[in-house]
C-alpha cells in the first residue's frame, strides 16, 4: 500500500508540435493541500486534464492508491475519485442547485422520473457540509458568484471525489469569501481529502497549502517539496527562472520623447477606475499583467471596442472621442493585435489577401467606393514578404497557414494601414520560439522606426526583452512601473513585487 | 479526437508543421465548384424534360421559364444578400408585395409615369429593408426574430392601407415589359435579373461596402477589430435585401398587369422557398462569409427549370412542392458531400 493518494510518474504529453508534459512526476498525500504552480503555458491545465481524463498521456504512468490509473474519459477519473473546480464556470445556470450538485448522476436511468424531493433532501447534506446557505430548488443562475464556486466544490465532493483540485478558485472572490473558502478546504484536507490548489496568488498559496510542485515548460521545476522553508523569492524563481534564454538588447529610453497616446483618468464599462498613462513616439511600453487583470479590456476601450465612460484619452497632444475601431484606425491611426487571434485576429475563411488587405480597402477606394485586388496586393505584399509569411500565394485561404504565418498576418494588416501607435496583446501565444524572436525583432523595428508600441504580455522573458518601460496592471489598476535596464532578475522580481503586494517582500 | 485535442492543447511552441496544400489551376477549380455542379444539373434535367415533352424547348416554354425565372432569381438575391451577412430575412415577401403595391398605387392613385413609380417602390423596399437592419443591430437580436416580427406587421399594415384592394390601373407601357418577347425567347425581365446579378457580381467583388459585408458575415468580431462598422454594414445588406425583394415585386405587376396584395400569397410566404432554394443551391454558406451571385442564379433557374418540366409533366402542382423539397435536401447533402472531400484532400 501506498503512502501516496496518487502518484503520476514521468508523465509526457505531446501535442502535435509541442511538448507539453516532459517527464512530469507528482505525488499526492492525504489530508494534504498541495499547490502546483507554473506560468501560462508551463503545463498545469493539460497535467489536469490528463488527471481528469480529458486528455490520454503518451508515456510515464498514474497512480491511486498503488492501483494503476489511467482515466479513458471523464467519468472514469470521477469513478476513480479525482474531481476538478474549474477556473470557468462548469454549473448550468438554468438548473437549480440540487440538479447542478447531482447532475452527473441525473440520467444514470434515462427512463425514471427524477425524485425531487429525495434529490433536495440529498443536497441538504452536502450545502450543510459547505455551510452553504441556500435552497437545493433555487436556481443556480439566481446565486452569488461565491456561492457558484461552492455548489461546483459540494458537485465534486457529492462524486465522492478523494482528490479535489481546485483551479484558480479565488480568482472571482472577495477576501472575506476566499476566507471562508479556505476554512472549507481545510476541514476536507482534514477529513482526509488531497487537495490540489492552483492559483496565482502566491499569498494564498502560502496559507493554505503544505506542498508545492511547480511546472516551468512542461517540466517539473520542483516536484512534491514541503513549503515551509520556500520563501516567495523561492518560488517565483522557481516558476519564472530562465534568464538565460534572454538576449540583452541595450536599454532604451524614450521618456524626453513628444508622447503620442496619453490616458488620463480613464475609467470604462469593463471595470477600470482611474487610469493614466502616457506612451512616447518610438517607445515600446509593456503592460504586464495576469490575466484577468484587466489588460486586454484597457486596450479595446483605447481602440473604441469597448466603451471609456470617464477621463480623456489624447493621441498627440489633442483630446479624441474613439467610439469605434473605425475611428481609431482612420482617424487616430491606432491600431491593435488582438491575442486572440483565430476569433477576433482574422477571418480565417478568407483569403492571405483579404486579410492583410482589410484595413487598407477605404484607403484605395475610388470615389465610387471600389479598389482592384491588384492595388490591394501592391500595398500589403511589401509588408507580407517583410515579415517572411510563408503561403504559397496570396490568396490562399488563412485557415490553412500555420499559427506562426497566421499571426504574421494579423501584425502585417496594421502595418499595411500604417499605423503610428500599435497595441499588440500576447504576440506570441501559440507561436514558435523562432517566430518569437522574430516578432521581437520586428516590435524593436517598428519602435526604431518611429511607431509607438503598446505591448501587453504575461510572458515575463518577452517583456524584459522587449519593452522600455513596462507598467504593472492588477485588478484593473496600474500598481506601478518599473524602468527596463534588461537585468532580468530585478525587472522580473519588480514586477511580481508590484502584482503580489509590496509589504510583505520588503520585510524580508 | 486527435482534432480535439490539437485544438485544446495549450501551445506554447507549436512547430509550424501544416500539410501542404495543393494548387489547383482555376479551370480545375471550376470544375469542383458548386456552380459546375448546378450547369451538370441543368443541363441533366434538359435532356430528360426535352425528351419526355417535346413541348419543354418550345419558344413560349422557354421565353415562359425565363420569365418566371427572373423573379425567382430576384427573390433568391433578395436573401443571398442577407445569408452572406450570417442572417436571414424572412420578410423577403412581404417587403416585396409592400413595396410593389406601393408602385401600383403611385401609378393608379397618384397617376405617376411607371419610371418614377418604380424608384419609389424601390425607395420603399429600401427603407423597410433598412428597417430590419437597424432594429436587428440595436437589438442584437438574430435576424430570424426580427425578420420574421415585421414581415407580419409589414404585411398587416399593406392590407390595412390597401384595403385588400387590388391596383389594376397599371401603365400600359409597364405591363408590356412583362409581355414583350426579345428574339422570341427572351424576355426583358430574364435580361434585368441578368444585369442586375452583374452588377451584384462587382459590388462584391469591387467594392469596399461588398467586401466589408463579408468580412463582417466571415466573422463580425474580427471585422469590427478591423475597422469594419459591422452594424452599418448589416443596415446595408438588408436595404439591398429589401430593393432586391421589391424588383421581384414588382417584375411580378408586369407581369400580370396589376398589384395584387396576394401575389406572394399570405404574409409573402409564397417566395420563402424559393428564396432559400436559390442562395443554398448556390453554394452560399448559410454562415455568411462567402457569396456566390452566379450560384444562386443557376440554383434558382435549375428550380424553375424543375418546376416547368414538372408541371409540363402534368405531375401536380403539390408534388412539385414536395420535389423541390426533396431537392433541396439533397443538394445540401450533396454539398456537403463535395466539400468533405475537397477538405480530406487538402483541395481547398
Amino acid at each position: 500500500m501506498s503512502q501516496f493518494t496518487f502518484q503520476a510518474h514521468a508523465v509526457t504529453k505531446t501535442f502535435p508540435g509541442v511538448v507539453a508534459l516532459d517527464k512530469v512526476n507528482l505525488s499526492l498525500t492525504p489530508g494534504s493541500v498541495h499547490a502546483l504552480l507554473g506560468e501560462n503555458g508551463a503545463g498545469k491545465s493539460t497535467l489536469i486534464k490528463i488527471m481528469t481524463g480529458v486528455h490520454r498521456h503518451d508515456a510515464g504512468h498514474m497512480e491511486i492508491d498503488g492501483t494503476l490509473f489511467a482515466p479513458q474519459s471523464t467519468r472514469e477519473a470521477i469513478a476513480a475519485g479525482v474531481g476538478v473546480v474549474h477556473q470557468e464556470r462548469n454549473v448550468i445556470p438554468r438548473f437549480s442547485v440540487a440538479e447542478n450538485i447531482f447532475l452527473e448522476t441525473l440520467s444514470a436511468d434515462p427512463w425514471k422520473p427524477i425524485n425531487y424531493p429525495k434529490l433536495y433532501r440529498d443536497a441538504e447534506h452536502w450545502l450543510d457540509l459547505l455551510e452553504i446557505d441556500a435552497d437545493p430548488s433555487t436556481k443556480v443562475e439566481d446565486l452569488p458568484v461565491a456561492k457558484i464556486q461552492l455548489v461546483e466544490i459540494a458537485k465534486a465532493l457529492a462524486l465522492k471525489s478523494r482528490i479535489l483540485m481546485l483551479d484558480e478558485p479565488t480568482a472571482s472572490l472577495t477576501q472575506h469569501e476566499t476566507e471562508r473558502l479556505f476554512s472549507i478546504v481545510k476541514r476536507l484536507r482534514d477529513d482526509g481529502v488531497s487537495l490540489v490548489f492552483v492559483s496565482h496568488k502566491l499569498e494564498e498559496v502560502q496559507e493554505i497549502c503544505d506542498q508545492v510542485t511547480v511546472l516551468r515548460d512542461g517540466r517539473n521545476a520542483c516536484e512534491s517539496q514541503p513549503l515551509e522553508g520556500l520563501g516567495r523569492q523561492d518560488i517565483v524563481r522557481l516558476m519564472i527562472g530562465r534568464t538565460e534564454q534572454i538576449p540583452t538588447w541595450s536599454q532604451r529610453d524614450c521618456r524626453d520623447r513628444d508622447v503620442a497616446l496619453e490616458l488620463r483618468g480613464v475609467a470604462t464599462q469593463a471595470g477600470h477606475t482611474d487610469v493614466s498613462l502616457s506612451l512616447h513616439k518610438g517607445e515600446v511600453l509593456g503592460l504586464y499583467g495576469l490575466v484577468g487583470s484587466g489588460r486586454t479590456e484597457l486596450a479595446k476601450a483605447i481602440i473604441g471596442a469597448d466603451k471609456v465612460t470617464g477621463g480623456e484619452i489624447l493621441v498627440e497632444g489633442t483630446p479624441r472621442n474613439i467610439t469605434s475601431v473605425a475611428d481609431a484606425l482612420h482617424q487616430n491611426r491606432i491600431g491593435y493585435v488582438s491575442e486572440d487571434r483565430k476569433s477576433e485576429g482574422l477571418i480565417l475563411m478568407h483569403s492571405v489577401l483579404d486579410n492583410a488587405g482589410i484595413t487598407v480597402w477605404r484607403r484605395l477606394q475610388n470615389a465610387i467606393g471600389a479598389f482592384t485586388d491588384r492595388s490591394v496586393e501592391k500595398a500589403v505584399s511589401p509588408v507580407v514578404k517583410k515579415l517572411e509569411v510563408r503561403t504559397p500565394s496570396l490568396h490562399q485561404t488563412i485557415g490553412n497557414l500555420s499559427g506562426g504565418n497566421q499571426q504574421k498576418v494579423s501584425v502585417a494588416k496594421w502595418l499595411a494601414a500604417n499605423v503610428s501607435i500599435l497595441i499588440i496583446d500576447e504576440p506570441t501565444v501559440g507561436v514558435d520560439i523562432k517566430t518569437k524572436a522574430y516578432v521581437h525583432e520586428l516590435i524593436r523595428d517598428l519602435a526604431d522606426a518611429g511607431t509607438s508600441v503598446l505591448l501587453i504580455t504575461s510572458d515575463m522573458p518577452e517583456m524584459v526583452t522587449v519593452a522600455d518601460r513596462i507598467l504593472v496592471m492588477d485588478e484593473f489598476q496600474i500598481r506601478g512601473e518599473v524602468i527596463n535596464d534588461r537585468d532580468y532578475d530585478r525587472v522580473s522580481h519588480e514586477i511580481m513585487q508590484h502584482i503580489h503586494g509590496s509589504s510583505e517582500v520588503a520585510a524580508e | 479526437m486527435a482534432d480535439i485535442e490539437q485544438n485544446s492543447a495549450p501551445v506554447r511552441n507549436p512547430v509550424t508543421a501544416h500539410p501542404p496544400v495543393r494548387q489547383m489551376t482555376a479551370v480545375q477549380r471550376f470544375f469542383l465548384s458548386n456552380e459546375f455542379g448546378l450547369i451538370v444539373l441543368i443541363v441533366l434535367f434538359t435532356i430528360i424534360f426535352a425528351s419526355i415533352s417535346p413541348m419543354f424547348l418550345s419558344n413560349f416554354s422557354l421565353y415562359a421559364m425565363g420569365r418566371t425565372a427572373a423573379v425567382n432569381i430576384m427573390i433568391g438575391f433578395s436573401m443571398m444578400v442577407v445569408i452572406v451577412t450570417g442572417g436571414l430575412n424572412l420578410g423577403v415577401g412581404a417587403i416585396g408585395v409592400c413595396g410593389a403595391m406601393f408602385g401600383g398605387w403611385l401609378m393608379q392613385a397618384a397617376g405617376l409615369h411607371w419610371l418614377p413609380a418604380c424608384f419609389g417602390a424601390l425607395i420603399v423596399g429600401a427603407l423597410l429593408g433598412a428597417t430590419n437592419g437597424v432594429m436587428i443591430v440595436k437589438s442584437g437580436l438574430h435576424s430570424f426574430i426580427i425578420t420574421l416580427a415585421t414581415m407580419s406587421v409589414m404585411f398587416g399594415a399593406m392590407i390595412f392601407l390597401t384595403q385588400a384592394e387590388s391596383f389594376r390601373e397599371i401603365s400600359p407601357a409597364f405591363s408590356t415589359l412583362g409581355r414583350m418577347k426579345i428574339l422570341a425567347v427572351l424576355s426583358p425581365m430574364l435580361l434585368t435579373a441578368i444585369v442586375i446579378g452583374v452588377l451584384l457580381w462587382l459590388a462584391f467583388k469591387f467594392t469596399t461596402v461588398g467586401r466589408e459585408i463579408l468580412a463582417a458575415g466571415a466573422n463580425a468580431r474580427a471585422a469590427e477589430l478591423s475597422g469594419i462598422r459591422v452594424g452599418r454594414m448589416i443596415t446595408y445588406a438588408h436595404a439591398l435585401s429589401g430593393v432586391l425583394a421589391v424588383v421581384a415585386g414588382l417584375m411580378l405587376v408586369s407581369r400580370t398587369g396589376a398589384a395584387i396584395p396576394s401575389m406572394a400569397g399570405q404574409l409573402g410566404q409564397d417566395w420563402l422557398l424559393p428564396a432559400f432554394l436559390g442562395p443554398v443551391l448556390g453554394g452560399n454558406l448559410l454562415t455568411g462569409g462567402r457569396i456566390s451571385v452566379l450560384g444562386t442564379f443557376l440554383g434558382a433557374f435549375l428550380v424553375t427549370m424543375l418546376t416547368t418540366g414538372l408541371l409540363l409533366m402534368q405531375v401536380g402542382a403539390f408534388w412539385v412542392q414536395t420535389y423541390l423539397g426533396l431537392l433541396l435536401l439533397i443538394a445540401v447533402l450533396l454539398d456537403l458531400a463535395r466539400r468533405s472531400y475537397l477538405a480530406r484532400n487538402k483541395l481547398v
